[in-house]
């Protein structure tokens, strides 16, 4: 199998379908479940297949690990490949890494304008020029509308698409029937895509429904799911 | 006599400027072997005591591994300081296989750094037992429990601490023996009084939550510890030690000490860890290959009854002549015994024998299992194993990398001409990864070895040492070539006109060696596999083709370097009775690999280095810039309280004259450090760009 089936055959595919064909240019979207479901998994399938397209990522994320994102891209790649094998797979592996840079921040200390400089920065001084960054484990119920506008304004202004994963860091927080921290609606309004994740016990997969899909506000469920066992969206 | 379980050998290794010399420093002003401090880049001009050779008390870095013996309360403790520059690993390696155990200092504010990894690795392939000291609490942004966080996520060690900081930065007091549970304060113009107290009030609460995590983590290793645990009864102190020695000893737990060396704060209770917790001689199982019995493996025994075996590890050219350190891992030596070379051969008699403080020495008369100790005038290089009585052991070989980058050196004058060639037939007696040659076509003198630092301070001693005027080249990449797809072949070598004719016919493919993704084993630089049936090619002459293609591998016909990454399969052939010889066989496999590797899509390699850069956060962009510059890949960036990390993969090629660029772009607040990653394939603009100057340089 070619990559160019890889990616013509991917899930994600069903996926952009039912957010009208993606995320588009200048757009947020959002991942929102409670801790330990897959967010971080899912969101390394989608920046693997950007990848897999020859565009370049930039996965951030707020903690002191990076090496544990490093690995799940690894272990992502490995379960793609292995479930149809790729001719040459050490070759696409090897291109794929050299389009993916990982920013690390301890977010109590950083401001999203230090953020968004130091991602400038890359893009600018760095000559690495991205088409779709990810955040990963972004703190959303925490931070002011400012921040999420600012945000928002980066987007369109570098011609990006920007992905957030986000759950809420108080346990005692409560979430809607697909997964959403009540808090993040607060911010409904700037975000043009939010996808809410939970596991259902029945089917023993975690259904993703699209909550929010760009202008329309009517909760559907996407034609895939995530694999509870390797967290990968699957059909 | 000794009590050998009274003996330590250690190593204290770590990231550049993470303070291993000053800890050194600290460590023989605490055992009455030197009688006043130097510091490092001190303002009294006379450098620590560890670094003896000139050029590092200039650089501030230690290059070669001083090998001291201390006493510690009826403990001899043998010190290697070893090289922090990852251009000098193979001392850290060459260090690490002769030692018992070692102290893994890191620095309270820089964590786990890039070096700390690469050495941690290699103390975990001579499975060396360690103890961790959290070094510079007196630094602004001191942190040691982040730094034990750390050791969890990037080292993957069980690390726990066994003291506490009283205070941070500039209000560190002293520390807090959490298995005692005393405060301990240094008192004295260089802290050599250790007051024990009661532990401050404000600390108690934490410090009982901290002990009950060590109780917990080293628990595991004591089924008594683990009862005591479970029944809610206070344990022993001396319960608590032997288990978490238990847990050294397997790697499977790591101590964790706190302090400042250059405060003088927490030396001595780390001295007292390194005899509780460290492994005596007896407990390391060492290895040697029987060369009489086709190199069978045998365990070597800490008894000095038995017949002596002695590695060389080391050797030092002082002002006396020829220094050979040596570590005695069976038996005993005295003066005057007679001992084989097992490589040469060679018999020789033990003159001298001395143990070394730093640049001084003490005579002694005899070394037993175990200890340390250095040889004077012994012909060898190092690595070498010596036996006496009637075994023949080797000593496993020592990994050795091979090397990444070269330089013409020229001498000014015939005198220095003969100076250079008695200085790099030192060098490369004591220093495998430094290689020298002399290319055939240009008739020039080329050195190698293992980064652009390495071969300079080479050079410098060269001048320093040996007196002798050479300038140098540019530092040139050590390429390799490799294919990139299967191709066959089928070649007859024949030559049958006149005297003895020559025929071979081999026949088969080469196809590249690929490794698996995401796979960390590495990959084979040459494979041969024989599929010869019915004997078209006779059984004597198979290992000629094996022998052929491998010489047809060390010049590659694109750039003269080396072929990697390739496997040879012969299928088919044909000989002739009289006409076929081993030559012949050899000269058509020659010739099979040459016409073969044209057509397989041939390409040249690079080294390419694993950077990492630290610096403060506003100078970013412009990092991020010169990585770029260079054809570099950025793979991450960590920001954390105004400083970040850069981490990325720069061809070698780039690399020469960064450490000036970094630093006037940065006002020197950035530091780097380099290693070699893998090999990657040059972009085909820049392969045609080496070949036309291969071929210009060839015209």
């Amino acid at each position: 199998m070619k990559v160019h089936d890889l990616i013509k055959n991917s899930p994600i595919r069903v996926f952009e379908e039912s957010i009208n064909g993606g995320l588009g240019k200048g757009n947020i979207g959002v991942l929102a479940s409670r801790h330990g479901v897959g967010k971080t998994a899912c969101l390394v399938h989608m920046a693997t297949d950007t990848m897999l397209k020859g565009e370049n990522v930039v996965q951030v994320s707020f903690g002191t690990n990076v090496e544990h994102t490093m690995s799940w891209y690894k272990e992502v790649f490995k379960e793609i490949t292995d479930f149809k094998s790729t001719e040459d797979a050490v070759e696409v592996y090897e291109a794929i890494r050299n389009r993916r840079v990982m920013m690390n921040f301890s977010q109590e200390n950083v401001t999203m304008e230090k953020v968004i400089s130091s991602l400038k920065s890359l893009i600018q001084d760095g000559s690495f020029s991205a088409s779709s960054i990810y955040f990963d484990g972004y703190k959303l119920v925490d931070t002011s509308e400012d921040d999420i506008k600012k945000l928002k304004m980066f987007s369109k202004e570098m011609n990006l698409e920007i992905w957030l994963s986000i759950s809420s860091n108080d346990i005692n927080a409560s979430y809607d029937d697909y997964g959403i921290p009540i808090g993040v609606r607060t911010y409904f309004d700037l975000i043009d895509v939010v996808v809410g994740l939970h596991y259902n016990e029945e089917k023993s997969r975690v259904i993703m429904t699209v909550v929010k899909d760009h202008k329309k506000n009517i909760p559907h469920i996407t034609g895939v799911s995530l694999d509870p066992k390797t967290m990968l969206i699957t059909p | 006599m000794q009590d050998i379980t009274k003996m330590r050998n250690i190593g204290i290794s770590a990231h550049i400027d993470s303070g291993k010399t000053t800890l050194s420093e600290r460590i023989l002003y605490y055992c009455n072997r030197i009688h006043t401090i130097h510091e490092v880049h001190g303002k009294d001009g006379v450098g620590a005591t560890m670094d003896s050779m000139e050029l590092e008390k200039e650089r501030g870095i230690t290059i070669a591994s001083a090998a001291t013996s201390v006493n510690w309360n009826g403990f001899d403790i043998n010190v290697i300081d070893t090289p922090g520059h990852v251009d000098f690993t193979v001392e850290v390696e060459r260090s690490l296989r002769v030692l018992d155990g070692a102290i893994l200092v890191l620095c309270s504010v820089g964590g786990v750094q890039s070096q700390s990894i690469t050495v941690d690795r290699q103390m975990n392939r001579y499975h060396v037992p360690r103890i961790a000291f959290i070094n510079k609490c007196d630094r602004t942004g001191a942190n040691p429990y982040h730094v034990v966080e750390q050791m969890h996520e990037k080292l993957k060690l069980n690390a726990c601490l066994v003291e506490l900081p009283i205070g941070l930065e500039d209000k560190l007091e002293g520390v807090v023996d959490l298995i005692r549970m005393k405060a301990l304060y240094f008192d004295g113009p260089n802290g050599n009084i250790v007051r024990e107290e009661e532990i401050p009030s404000h600390m108690l609460d934490e410090c009982k939550n901290r002990r009950q995590m060590l109780i917990e983590a080293v628990s595991d290793f004591s089924d008594e510890l683990m009862e005591k645990v479970l029944e809610g009864e206070e344990p022993e102190v001396e319960l608590i030690e032997s288990a978490i020695r238990k847990g050294t000893l397997s790697l499977s737990f790591c101590p964790v000490f706190v302090g400042s060396a250059h405060k003088n704060k927490g030396i001595q209770p780390l001295l007292d860890g390194v005899c509780k917790y460290l492994p005596d001689p007896t407990e390391v199982e060492n290895r040697a290959l029987d060369l009489d019995d086709n190199e069978r493996e045998v365990v070597l025994k800490s008894d000095p009854e038995r017949p002596a075996v002695i590695l060389a590890f080391k050797l030092e050219d002082g002002q006396y002549g020829q220094l050979t350190y040596i570590r005695v891992y069976e038996g005993r030596i005295k003066k005057g015994d007679e001992l084989v070379n097992t490589r040469t051969k060679k018999k020789f008699r033990v003159g001298r024998l001395i143990k070394m403080h730093a640049s001084e020495m003490e005579d002694i008369q005899e070394a037993e299992c175990g200890d340390i100790a250095a040889l004077f005038g012994i012909d060898c290089a190092s690595g070498d194993t010596f036996c006496g009585g009637k075994v023949n052991f080797a000593m496993t070989s020592m990994y050795v990398p091979s090397p990444v980058i070269s330089l013409a050196v020229f001498p000014k004058d015939k005198k220095s001409q003969d100076n250079m060639s008695k200085a790099i037939n030192r060098f490369t007696k004591e220093d495998p990864t430094f290689q020298c040659y002399v290319d055939p076509e240009s008739n020039q003198t080329i050195i190698k070895g293992m980064g652009e630092l390495h071969l300079d301070v080479y050079v410098e001693r060269m001048r320093r040492e040996y007196k002798c005027d050479v300038t140098v080249g540019q530092p040139e990449v050590a390429y390799r070539e490799t294919i990139t797809q299967k191709s066959e072949f089928n070649f007859t070598h024949k030559k049958q006109t006149g005297g003895n004719g020559q025929f071979a016919r081999v026949a088969g493919y080469i196809e590249p060696i690929f490794a698996t993704p995401g796979s960390e084993q590495e990959v084979k630089d040459y494979e041969f596999v024989s599929e010869i049936k019915g004997g078209v090619i006779p059984t004597e002459f198979i290992p000629s083709c094996d022998k052929g293609f491998k010489n047809a591998m060390k010049k590659g016909p694109q750039l003269g370097f080396p072929i990697v990454g390739v496997k040879c399969v012969i299928n088919d052939g044909a000989y002739h009775p009289v006409d076929s010889s081993d030559m012949a066989f050899q000269t058509a496999a020659i010739g099979a690999f040459k016409e073969a590797f044209a057509k397989a899509d041939p390409a040249i390699l690079e080294p390419i280095m694993k950077v990492e850069v630290e610096c403060p956060t506003e100078f970013q962009g412009a990092v991020f810039g010169t990585i770029n510059q260079r054809r570099g890949m950025i793979i991450s960036s960590t920001e954390d309280n105004g400083n970040c990390v850069v981490e990325s993969e720069v061809p070698l090629a780039e690399m020469f004259g960064y450490s000036t660029v970094l630093r006037s772009m940065t006002q020197g607040k950035a530091e780097y450090t380099m290693e070699l990653c893998r090999y990657a394939k040059v972009p085909v603009s820049i392969a045609s760009e080496l070949k036309s100057k291969v071929k210009n340089n060839a015209d």
